[in-house]
């Protein structure tokens, strides 16, 4: 059989990926305390108890908070340094963009652990605003990266021409630059939303006594009972990622259309 | 209209414009014509306001244009990527400009369809702009630059683009737009068919510094220099030596054509003895077929290369005495043969032809 071990191979490697993941719901809807086989029944009720912790609901509403605003913080700073690296030449351009994309190789731990000093020797105390800061230092490379690429596929002559047209600098980022990387933008919010929200060491060192989700849900596994509502939540963001994935396809791909490209590559 | 004066412009170290100095005419079609690199597109963009001058002026309608951003400049720019607004339809896109001036819908809408139908895509306006095929987008670009009548419409190689049916039949658009509107147009291009075909004047342009600057029949007829010649159509070289300069007239000895006589006129820059040459087009010698009597002067050549056309042949001939090859275009006419390689012929030509250059 011609590529038969590729097969076996390329099944192998999507069983490891995604059965953990078909595990969560399975659990999530079975009607036992004990995560194990055989399943006993069909119920709702860790998705019932899930919606009456406090605990969670808090969590969740700083995780929200959190990855939010780190998301459009950071896509914020990346569309200046984006804007930045593909338009102007400045001394030590490469020095500086290296400088800032460092945290994509640098351990969190070590981020993790500097900022919490650096925080507490300034006396700062920590909560959201904190994780925030982190959140931001480490997403900013990430919308870097995405937003350059969009800037850099942007024909210079495009600007030229609406400033040639009478339209001023600002006039001009509005209606020409603006609507030509909102592909880009929106990618770079929802990957940045996406990496903020489930980051667990930044936020375990710097969150203080307002946990994030990730934090609430490592905290929780100390408690065997707790288990199967841990299932019905990671159900519920599986659910949510798979959507928010495909908001993200759907205006790549719009925007691809509308500015007339070909379509390479993308996450679907 | 447009004056350059002693212009200069440094990248850094590379001197890209050097000491520009030149008038464009109110109402011409102007071309500035040279090889790429040779700093055509930075001096149209110093017209735009896209680049600034190190030194020197630039002036439009006896303005300075010094610290006049490009968006307060009385010119429009058709982009040589035709730089159309691809998340905009057609109508929006040669509206673009018009956005400012307040006007009402209705008014507004008025003034895009006159535009369009200017560039002959009425009924366009709803379309698209990403849509749009190569040509289409550059009657775009056009219509968008001319619905502000500016002063002087500036063309970056609007044409490159294009293949070669569709590029003759926009020369000729143009041309006749530009009759229509009659707006100052200046185009840069490096293709001197192109420039030859719509310009009124040319300006050509090599390493920063404009070479010649005249109106096309002089600059193929009467280039000032080997490079222009060289630079225009094809021109053919051969060794001369001056011998005698008196009233107008310049005596020479040149391979192949023997002793000729040159007008002044017909000799750019100043006369030295040896190391000069004259210069000839392919069409101003005649190879004289059996029968046939020679006008002018006469030569003897053998035919080395036969290059057939339909139309025209293109003979590489060796005159008696020259050490090069020179080439000669015969339109052919019906019955008679083309020559073969190896023949022996002679050759006419009219004193006229010679342009001599040291």
């Amino acid at each position: 059989m011609k590529g038969g071990w590729f097969k076996v191979y390329a099944l192998a490697y999507l069983l490891f990926l995604y059965a953990p993941i078909i595990i969560l719901p399975m659990f999530a809807f079975n009607d036992a305390t004990v995560i194990a086989f055989p399943l006993s029944g069909f119920s709702t009720r860790w998705f019932d108890e899930m919606m009456q912790a406090p605990a969670l609901r808090i969590a969740l509403k700083n995780s929200l908070i959190i990855a939010v605003s780190a998301a459009v913080i950071s896509t914020t700073l990346g569309i200046f340094a984006a804007r930045a690296t593909t338009r102007y030449r400045f001394p030590a351009k490469a020095g500086i963009m290296g400088l800032i994309m460092l945290p994509l190789v640098l351990p969190e731990i070590i981020v993790a652990v500097s900022l919490l000093v650096v925080l507490l020797g300034l006396g700062v105390n920590l909560s959201i605003f904190t994780v925030i800061l982190g959140h931001v230092l480490i997403c900013t490379p990430f919308t870097i990266a995405i937003l350059s690429s969009a800037f850099q596929s942007l024909d210079q002559s495009l600007e030229e021409a609406a400033y040639d047209l009478g339209e001023s600098g600002p006039s001009t980022f509005r209606l020409i630059i603006l609507p030509l990387v909102m592909p880009g933008i929106i990618s770079s919010l929802l990957i940045s939303f996406t990496i903020s929200l489930d980051e667990f060491i930044i936020a375990f060192f710097l969150a203080g006594t307002e946990p994030t989700l990730p934090v609430y849900i490592f905290s929780q596994f100390r408690f065997p009972s707790s288990v199967p509502v841990i299932m019905a939540l990671g159900t519920v963001l599986v659910c949510l990622s798979i959507l928010l994935l495909t908001i993200a396809e759907y205006f790549r791909r719009r925007g691809i259309a509308k500015s007339g490209g070909k379509d390479t590559g993308g996450f679907l | 209209m447009i004056a350059f004066q002693d212009v200069h412009k440094y990248y850094g170290d590379y001197h890209a414009l050097r000491g520009i100095t030149a008038t464009i005419r109110a109402g011409e079609f102007f071309s500035l014509l040279g090889p790429s690199g040779c700093g055509k597109t930075t001096l149209l963009r110093t017209i735009a306001g896209f680049e600034g001058i190190s030194s020197g002026a630039v002036m439009i309608d006896g303005k300075n244009m010094a610290g006049v951003p490009a968006n307060k400049r009385p010119t429009n720019m058709v982009f040589q990527s035709y730089a159309i607004f691809p998340h905009l339809t057609v109508a929006e896109n040669v509206g673009f400009g018009l956005r400012r001036a307040g006007l009402s819908k209705d008014e507004m809408a008025k003034r895009v369809g006159d535009a369009l139908e200017m560039v002959g895509l009425a009924g366009y306006g709803a379309r698209a702009a990403h849509a749009l095929s190569g040509g289409q987008r550059q009657r775009v670009a056009l219509a968008r630059a001319l619905i502000l009548k500016p002063k002087v419409l500036l063309l970056d190689e609007p044409l490159s683009a294009l293949d070669k049916k569709m590029r003759e039949q926009m020369q000729v658009e143009l041309i006749r737009l530009q009759r229509q509107v009659g707006i100052t147009f200046i185009l840069v291009t490096h293709d001197q068919e192109e420039a030859l075909v719509m310009s009124d004047r040319i300006a050509v342009m090599f390493e920063g510094e404009i070479a010649q600057l005249a109106d096309p029949e002089t600059l193929y007829r009467r280039p000032s220099s080997r490079r222009v010649a060289d630079f225009i159509g094809t021109m053919n070289f051969l060794p001369a030596k001056i011998l005698s300069e008196a009233g107008g007239k310049i005596e020479v000895e040149a391979e192949g054509f023997g002793r000729a006589t040159v007008e002044a006129d017909q000799a750019p820059g100043a006369a030295s003895g040896d190391g000069a040459a004259v210069g000839f087009r392919p069409e101003t010698l005649t190879i004289l077929f059996e029968g046939q009597q020679a006008t002018d002067r006469e030569a003897t050549a053998v035919i080395e290369e036969v290059v057939y056309f339909g139309d025209m042949t293109y003979y590489d001939v060796r005159l008696d005495g020259a050490k090069t090859s020179t080439r000669i275009s015969m339109r052919n006419v019906f019955g008679r043969p083309v020559l073969e390689i190896g023949a022996k012929t002679r050759i006419s030509w009219s004193p006229g032809a010679l342009v001599l250059f040291r």
